[in-house]
């Protein structure tokens, strides 16, 4: 397939062997996606549903670096402007992308077959899989097209500081990949399902499911995977009243506390759109995290705190005493969030299910068909 | 794959749940012939075409298309079809021309053989000057030539045709009608789904009759000797009837029309007819044939029926 590129204009051959349901070409996936954004580009609906979601984009960029140039007074500490409003883009531009991206796929095959078109396309030489991969790359393409289109308020957020160019790129890239996925899952609905709107709808849960429902799902687990264990504690000392004007001496006990084991259900976290574009980043310092405000730091940090889990020994001396006089430092280390990466197992599981959206749909579009969904004309 | 072309369907049933739409039906269209396929509406024209096509699996039946079997050898048997399905929609926003360059893509024909070929298909179905238009601004007769076309692209061995004339003006049938003979004489195998039975009397070889979604008969179209009704007017009806009464063969009024029906056994009986009735003064006016052949059968089976 790979070298067809360069022979796109010579004739594939006039007589025909068998090609599978699987086989792929380049000139009849080609054909396909060609076809599809021809149709997609000539609607007026999908430009202006561009040039909305340019304005939008762009309004937000300018009321963030707004609202953020009102809080930080005159600008004193302009230089992490830029992590705050990219975080914030970077957000909305995916929050954005995961509203419009079902409704590029999800009317794939369905919108075609009740259009009485999708019968005249599997009668050709088209395989199945070309059908089904030329519409996905169509509806990736125009879901790109509108991630090119908030690229420059990105990088104007980056022009700010306090993002690395090495962000922006993990950024987009998981961006991009995150929307395929999504129109993956929509085609594969829109195979199954007879009607646009019930394709839309399975879709916009599916997505629903991985961004809000598995990490609430993480949140309601929270007491299950809390147990009461032995945990030595840097503790106050026994019998220190409070009222002294000295500084309690701290020392080791061993209490029995509720330690929450998030290291064995951060998994939930990890398939969620938000934390696979937050987690690619590469690690920010913990230190700089509070006065950075990029949010998408924080949320990588926060998930990679939950795959770390927390069942050393606890410091709840450390601090606790506001009076006068030096306190011995602390033995105990802070909690170092694991660099072990929790992006490959989400954006695996994501790209898990929009194969299997592939797959379905290339079932269902498998010729002679054996049977027929309630309601649907073949033709 | 056998050497033997054309369609050839035997037994073949296909049912959606409860409801038989295709139970058993028997089928050949030989290469260079032109099929019609006739039957009420309900009668499973459709979904055997869809079968034909190699869209849609039978429950049972053997099926084989320019000698390949649409099941099992669907790539092959798409490859030899020509399939224009009776409601079909087009890609509205490309423009004719593109719709079959496309369809030319995607049955494999390079760039250039596909714009040449569909520069030649526009011209056969006279829509050149439309085929820059988008395609939602043809008329329905309109985009029904272009189906037609698009079925065409790939010069497929066998065309299926599902209702080909609905949405045609007289003058596009006509043309659809000498396309159709000259693709058949070109030693395609032509098989038309439609209930204008006039349409297809002037078009078919042969013609297979469904019903119920079972064939019930096949014959020849061109067997000009079948028993047959002819309408007789004359301009004196009442000369006419009193002459029939007294010499000719049965007949029957039509209503309150002064022309009279009479059953004759081929065209050698209605010429007899005609120059006896002529001898004996009477001024026919016009002898002809009751509707055609295809309708006289179809009634005739309708009839069996009930």
């Amino acid at each position: 397939m790979s070298a067809d590129v360069e022979v796109v204009e010579q004739a594939p051959a006039p007589v025909p062997g068998t090609r599978g349901t699987w086989s792929l070409s380049w000139h009849g996936l080609r054909t396909v996606t060609v076809l599809e954004l021809r149709q997609r580009v000539r609607s007026t609906r999908w430009k202006t549903a561009l040039i909305v979601w340019f304005l939008v984009v762009g309004l937000i960029t300018m009321l963030t670096t707004g609202a953020f140039a009102i809080i930080s007074g005159d600008g004193s500490t302009d230089e992490t402007f830029g992590g705050t409003v990219y975080s914030i883009v970077v957000g909305f531009v995916l929050f954005l992308g995961l509203l419009v991206a079902p409704t590029l796929s999800s009317g794939a095959i369905n919108g075609d077959r009740n259009a009485g078109t999708l019968a005249t396309l599997q009668v050709t030489l088209l395989t199945p899989a070309e059908i089904v991969l030329g519409k996905l790359a169509a509806a990736w393409i125009a879901a790109l097209a509108f991630l090119v289109a908030s690229i420059p308020f990105l990088v104007w957020a980056l022009v700010g500081g306090g993002v690395s160019w090495f962000a922006l790129l993990t950024t987009v890239l998981m961006l991009a990949l995150v929307l395929g996925v999504v129109c993956a899952i929509g085609l594969g609905f829109s195979a199954v399902v007879s009607k646009t709107s019930g394709s839309a709808v399975l879709t916009y849960l599916t997505v629903g499911g991985i961004t809000a429902v598995l990490p609430i799902l993480f949140g309601l687990l929270v007491p299950a995977t809390t147990t009461t264990e032995s945990v030595r504690v840097w503790a106050v000392e026994a019998g220190y009243t409070w009222e002294e004007t000295t500084a309690p001496e701290c020392e080791w006990q061993t209490q029995e506390i509720d330690v929450w084991h998030s290291e064995r259900t951060w998994w939930l976290l990890a398939p969620n759109p938000f934390v696979v574009v937050a987690d690619a980043q590469p690690l920010g310092d913990p230190e700089t995290l509070g006065e950075d405000e990029n949010m998408l730091a924080v949320l990588q940090y926060g998930v990679r705190y939950a795959r770390t889990g927390d069942s050393g020994p606890r410091d709840w001396c450390t601090g606790v005493y506001m009076g006068e006089g030096s306190q011995p430092e602390s033995p105990v280390e802070p909690v170092q969030v694991t660099d072990q990466l929790v992006w490959p197992w989400g954006l695996g599981f994501d790209l898990l299910l929009g194969a299997a959206g592939v797959i379905v749909a290339v079932n269902r579009l498998r010729v002679p068909t054996a049977r027929l969904a309630q309601g649907t004309r073949v033709a | 794959m056998t050497p033997d072309g054309g369609i050839r369907a035997q037994g073949v049933r296909r049912s959606f749940g409860p409801v038989h739409a295709v139970a058993d039906v028997d089928l050949v269209a030989a290469p260079g012939r032109v099929t019609a396929l006739i039957g009420p509406n309900g009668s499973g024209k459709t979904t055997l075409l869809l079968m034909l096509a190699g869209l849609l699996t039978p429950d049972a039946g053997t099926i084989s298309i320019a000698g390949a079997d649409p099941v099992t050898q669907n790539y092959a048997a798409r490859s030899r079809t020509g399939w224009m399905p009776d409601v079909f929609g087009t890609w509205d926003s490309l423009t004719a021309r593109e719709v079959l360059t496309t369809v030319a893509a995607a049955y494999r024909i390079d760039a250039a053989t596909g714009r040449a070929r569909a520069g030649e298909l526009l011209e056969l179905v006279h829509l050149s000057e439309f085929a820059d238009q988008p395609a939602h601004v043809l008329s329905r007769g309109q985009k029904q030539r272009l189906g037609l076309a698009r079925a065409l692209v790939h010069d497929p061995d066998v065309l299926l045709l599902d209702e080909p004339a609905s949405g045609l003006d007289p003058r596009s049938r006509v043309d659809l009608r000498v396309l159709v003979r000259r693709l058949a004489a070109e030693g395609k195998t032509v098989l038309v789904s439609s209930h204008v039975l006039t349409e297809l009397d002037e078009m078919a070889d042969d013609a297979v009759f469904i019903s119920r979604g079972r064939t019930v008969a096949t014959q020849s179209v061109a067997d000009g000797d079948r028993p047959r009704e002819w309408r007789v007017t004359a301009l004196d009806p009442a000369a006419l009837t009193a002459w029939l009464d007294e010499n000719g063969p049965a007949y029957r009024r039509e209503g309150d029309s002064p022309a009279v029906l009479v059953e004759l056994a081929g065209d050698a009986a209605a010429a007899a007819l005609l120059r006896s009735a002529v001898e004996a003064g009477i001024d026919v006016s016009s002898l002809a044939p009751a509707g055609g052949v295809l309708e006289q059968a179809y009634l005739a089976l309708e009839e069996e029926r009930r």
